[in-house]
């Protein structure tokens, strides 16, 4: 009787692991464990043997039961976990292929650079002034100091619509509009961002159209140092913390003192190299002063304020930001130049 | 400008100063130096002494030599043609680093050569300067030249060219003197320029005038006698130095004394003018014969230089052919005069002729240098030509010769720059520069020199202080004022949404030329009527200021797809500026088709409604609720398909044009069609956005509905939601089109539409409610739309 139920258990136990599928395993289980099953056979069999041995065989064909229907239960599990990882196998996806497109434009790279120039003079506080494309000889010229036929015109060779109108040639005629609008109060700050025309043929290095921004400060007491300080802010922000600026006096028939500003090389750090022509500087802006001609025409008492100046091309900006090498990429609208400003970091 | 430094230290000191040291420190004080040449390179060079000079055997042009350097003998081989014993040379020596070659020992043909005998081409000497047998030969050299010596500087060759950017302000530095005067107050060292010593002079005969303002002041000198010839040495050398080609020693005098001076002067031959008269006029007409041949007709602003009634010359620009200096002259009229420098610039590019002289009136000139220049040149022509029967000075008009008084604080000044400057610097400076600064009480009164044209106010002095001190010790401050908040305008803002927007809906940002060709003109959207032109463009195709914005994307669009690449969004904004107006408008292009998934052929092409979408998103996130657009079809516009394009109108103002293009138009542009949208941002600004506002949770369940209609297919979405809207009043939560079916199925004149609807009430809708609500929109639907209901 107990080789019996030994030989069951064998069997059984043989049969469970011979089951691939959850079905054969319930076969096994009915045919074992069922009302009518083998091992329910052998018990309802019990009554056969004599009284003394029933309990040890009782004991040992309920282990037997236990045993084989723990068994079977987790020959079910490991079946359904070998079905479900097969299955989620079988769902597999190449990760390397190409994510789904979300669509995605981006901003032109004068916008961003503008953007970004903007934002560094918001955060100090300054307004953002702009002008008509379409200017007057008076704000383009006359208000700055430059009466007709003064030689610093010919500087910027200016398109013209007829005597009294031009497309203006630097914003700073913007700059005095907005000295006209604030009538002598201060304080003024503004920066003064827009789209400028000279009579140039366009090449690598020079267009028709480009981008300027004016910044604009007028107030008492306002020094060549607190435009140092302001246009080093500027120079870090554009260039990095390690920038350093140097002026150069020059002049400008709007401001005086006046300099051009350079930044030391951001490619060599003032090494030398290509981008600077092995100077270790780089011109980036003029500025100075604003001439107290320029504060007196536009109500302002040039005895009592002052005010600094500085003008920047963001072409130029870009190209050294970007390492672009030709300005007429910035027009052409190429796809392939408008999305490759992408990070490589 | 060029300036050799040789030239400039006749008059300055410059010994201990390189010309680089010399350039960085103009650089530094405003006198950008753009470049240094020197007039001949050479290390390590000799004068030597060749003191034999064989054929080399089998060679048809080498030459064996030995070579005295006063040290040592040395045996070089020359190629040279004209190599010969007995001749002073120059040689360079084993090490010795030329422009071209460095010279090493070497070995040709067995024969050892120990350096290079040297013609002045191999020493970088500009080729212009030299002769044909120059060129091709030796430099043999005088038999004064000292064995041993230096070569370039027994040539006067020692020289280095700088070249001098000067700024508007400073074109006095364009005379020699006043740069001279500059680098000595920089250097701190002293300046000794040229005296002219007292000549006796007879009266003068000569008659000189001016019956116009754009000439004050004329001065005139004739010289007697003189003798045309060949300049000295030092004084071609002085004009090639500079760019200039010697011609005569009277002629070579005028341009030297222009470079000292500044001046430009002219040089008649008196015995070519009809008589002993210069008269300068305007109100002119006729032809003047100028000295390059070419004949100006004259108009009546220029100013021109008479002679008993004939033009003899283009005053300031040209002298006139008829009185030019040549071998035969042996009396001269000298012409110094002060012209208007703005008739000047006029005539010169009217006429084109930008001459020396022309350049120079039109930057202005010192007042006081007419005089100097006639002086200077009588001393040259005494000196260099033998001039003698020296009339005296003629002059008509006064020089404004007051000295500028202009003063200044010291506090002032570090007020300015923001940063200390002792008074002592202030007045070191101001004397160095020869202001003659005097101390009163606080202030400093300058006068200044009658060259220094630049210097009208206190800031002009702070200038000065500021550029000699130099701004590299200035430490940079913020500057300390009121607070300010700062921030974008409306305008501002709302062009940096719609960028936002644009950008997240996958376009990308172009920026075109504001000029275009007058065709472009025409092709727009909403044309500003009238559009501006240049009057002098570069092109035709940069003439006009754009009126449209449309045309010039359009051009990026076709390049775009010119370089394959066809599946693209773009926008662009920008405004539109004319005299009279100002209006900044939006672009917006889908070409192609939206490329999701290349790999799982995910693509939809951009259609009508992806551009419409488009812009229902992009209004409602600036503020336009949906219903307060329409969208009314176009069908006349020559650049927009006739039956899928449409006006935009927010509340009851156009915005412009949204569709796809027309094919002819794209034919004719060479482009595939894209859609297109061109929107008038003004109204946008001038009109009220909705406010967001939260709207709490309805919790009574939402009714669903679905319908399908047959209508005509001139019925459009909108009419029919106008129809369901107006009859489902309020209980209408919203209506969506799910299905437009045109086809095989149905009457070719009618459409199959199956829309959802969405009813909810205040409370739950009763059925009743219901039934009542549908009927009512399905009765609507049929008398205004004549709709048919389908299954
Ligand atoms: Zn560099």
């Amino acid at each position: 009787m107990r080789d019996k139920l030994e030989k069951l258990r064998e069997a059984a136990l043989g049969e469970l692991n011979g089951a691939a599928s959850a079905e054969e395993v319930q076969a096994v289980r009915t045919r074992y464990l069922g009302r009518k099953g083998l091992l329910t056979e052998v018990l309802r069999n019990l009554k056969d043997v004599p009284l003394e041995e029933r309990p040890l065989l009782g004991g040992v064909s309920n282990t037997i039961k236990e045993e084989l229907s723990e068994r079977i239960g987790s020959r079910l599990l490991d079946i359904e976990q070998s079905a479900r990882e097969k299955a989620l196998i079988g769902e597999r996806v190449d990760v390397t292929l190409p994510g789904r497109g979300i669509p995605y434009g981006r901003l032109h790279p004068l916008t961003r650079t503008l953007d970004e120039i903007c934002s560094i003079f918001l955060s100090l506080g300054f307004d953002i002034a702009e002008g008509p494309d379409v200017e007057t000889d008076y704000y383009n010229f006359e208000a700055l100091n430059m009466p007709k036929d003064h030689p610093a015109r010919d500087m910027q060779d200016t398109f013209y619509i007829n005597t009294e109108w031009l497309l203006r040639t630097h914003t700073t005629a913007i700059q005095t509009r907005m000295l006209e609008d604030y009538a002598g109060a201060t304080p003024v700050k503004v920066i003064c961002p827009g789209k400028v025309y000279r009579k140039d043929d366009d090449d690598a290095t020079h267009s028709h159209q480009f981008t300027q921004m004016e910044g604009l400060v007028v107030g008492y007491n306002i020094s060549m140092a607190d435009l140092k300080g302001t246009l080093e802010g500027l120079a870090k922000a554009m260039f990095g913390e390690s920038r350093v600026i140097r002026f150069r006096p020059s002049y400008f028939q709007f401001t005086e003192p006046s300099v051009e500003v350079d930044v030391s090389c951001h490619i060599c750090n003032g090494k030398g190299c290509s981008t600077c022509k092995g100077t270790g500087w780089i011109e980036i802006l003029g500025a100075g002063m604003v001439h107290p001609n320029v504060l007196t025409m536009a109500g302002f008492d040039a005895e009592k304020v002052s005010g600094f100046a500085f003008g920047l091309g963001v072409e130029r900006v870009a190209m050294l930001k970007y390492g672009i090498d030709d300005i007429r990429h910035f027009y052409t609208n190429d796809l392939r130049f408008l999305s490759a400003f992408k990070r490589f970091e | 400008m060029n300036v050799s430094t040789k030239w400039l230290s006749t008059y300055v000191d410059l010994s201990g100063i390189t010309p680089q040291h010399l350039a960085d420190r103009l650089t530094l004080a405003g006198l950008e130096v753009e470049g240094i040449q020197p007039i001949a390179q050479g290390t390590n060079l000799v004068i030597g002494e060749v003191l034999t000079c064989e054929p080399m055997p089998h060679s048809d042009h080498l030459s064996v030599t030995t070579v005295d350097t006063g040290s040592q003998v040395l045996s070089i081989v020359c190629g040279a043609p004209n190599v010969a014993a007995g001749q002073r040379v120059i040689v360079a020596q084993n090490g010795s680093v030329l422009p071209q070659v460095t010279i090493k020992k070497t070995s040709i043909k067995g024969y050892e050569s120990n350096g290079m005998i040297c013609s002045l081409l191999e020493l970088g000497v500009d080729p212009k300067s030299l002769s044909e047998s120059q060129k091709e030969g030796i430099e043999v050299l005088g038999s004064d030249a000292p064995i041993g010596g230096d070569p370039l500087a027994y040539l006067g060759l020692d020289d280095a060219i700088l070249d001098v950017k000067l700024t508007p302000n400073r074109s006095d530095c364009n005379a020699l003197w006043s740069l001279a005067l500059e680098v000595g107050a920089l250097l701190n060292r002293p300046v000794h320029l040229p005296k002219a010593p007292v000549y006796t002079e007879k009266e003068s005969t000569l008659v000189v005038g001016s019956a116009t303002a754009k000439c004050p002041v004329f001065i005139g000198k004739s010289i007697g006698q003189l003798t045309v010839g060949p300049s000295p040495l030092w004084l071609k050398r002085a004009l090639n130095a500079v760019g200039i080609k010697s011609i005569n020693n009277v002629v070579d005098i005028s341009n030297y004394v222009m470079i000292e001076t500044g001046q430009p002067l002219h040089f008649y031959d008196a015995s070519k003018l009809a008589k002993p008269e210069i008269i300068v006029k305007d109100q002119l007409t006729g032809i003047v014969k100028t000295l390059d041949e070419s004949e100006i007709h004259l108009h009546h602003d220029d100013i021109v230089i008479t002679c008993d009634g004939h033009s003899i010359g283009l005053a300031g620009i040209m002298g006139g052919d008829d009185s030019k200096i040549d071998e035969s002259t042996t009396a001269i009229v000298i012409e110094a005069a002060q012209f208007s420098p703005a008739q000047i610039r006029h005539t010169s590019r009217r006429v084109n002729l930008m001459t020396e002289a022309s350049l120079r009136f039109q930057k202005g000139l010192d007042p006081m240098a007419a005089a100097k220049a006639v002086e200077r040149s009588t001393q040259l022509l005494v000196e260099l030509a033998n001039a003698s029967e020296l009339e005296k000075t003629v002059v008509y008009g006064q020089p404004d010769a007051t000295p500028k008084t202009v003063s200044v604080t010291a506090s002032h000044v570090q007020r300015l720059l923001g940063t200390p400057v002792s008074n002592d610097t202030i007045l070191d400076i101001f004397t160095r520069l020869h202001f003659s600064p005097v101390v009163q009480g606080d202030t400093l009164v300058c006068r200044i020199p009658s060259y220094r044209l630049d210097i009208s106010v206190a800031q002009d002095l702070i200038e000065e202080v500021g550029r000699f001190v130099g701004y590299g010790d200035l430490m940079g401050t913020l500057p300390v004022m009121p607070m300010t908040l700062g921030g974008y305008d409306a305008r501002q803002t709302l062009r940096n949404r719609i960028r936002a927007l644009a950008v997240g809906f996958g376009l990308h940002e172009v920026i075109t030329y504001t000029l275009v060709h007058a065709t472009k003109t025409t092709q727009g959207v909403n044309p500003i009527p009238h559009p501006d032109s240049l009057i002098s463009p570069l092109s035709d195709e940069r003439q006009y200021i754009r009126n449209s914005l449309l045309p010039s994307v359009l051009e990026s669009v076709a390049y775009n797809q010119a370089h394959k690449q066809s599946d693209f969004q773009l926008f662009e904004i920008s405004a539109l500026t004319h005299t009279k107006t100002n209006e900044e408008r939006l672009v917006l292009i889908q070409a192609g088709k939206q490329v999701l998934s290349r790999w799982q052929h995910e693509t939809r092409d951009y259609d009508f409604y992806s551009l419409k979408g488009l812009v229902e998103v992009m209004m409602e996130e600036l503020g336009f609720a949906p219903q307060r657009l329409s969208w009314i079809p176009v069908s006349d516009h020559p650049f927009f398909h006739p039956t899928q394009s449409v006006k935009v109108v927010l509340d009851r103002t156009e915005l412009g044009i949204l569709g796809k293009q027309h094919p002819l138009a794209a034919k004719a542009l060479g482009m595939d069609p894209v859609l297109m949208a061109e929107l008038n941002l003004e109204p946008l600004l001038k009109s009220k956005t909705a406010k967001i506002k939260y709207s709490a949770i309805n919790k009574a369940p939402v009714v669903v509905r679905d319908l399908a209609l047959l209508v005509e297919r001139t019925v459009s979405a909108a009419q029919i939601e106008k129809t369901i809207a107006e009859a489902a009043k309020a209980v209408l939560l919203d209506v969506e089109i799910f299905d437009v079916y045109t086809g095989e199925r149905i009457d070719a004149s009618k459409q199959s539409v199956a829309l959802t609807l969405r009813l909810q009430g205040e409370q739950t809708l009763t059925d009743a409610e219901i039934a009542q609500t549908m009927n009512a929109i399905t009765e609507a639907l049929e008398r205004k739309l004549s709709a048919t209901l389908r299954g």
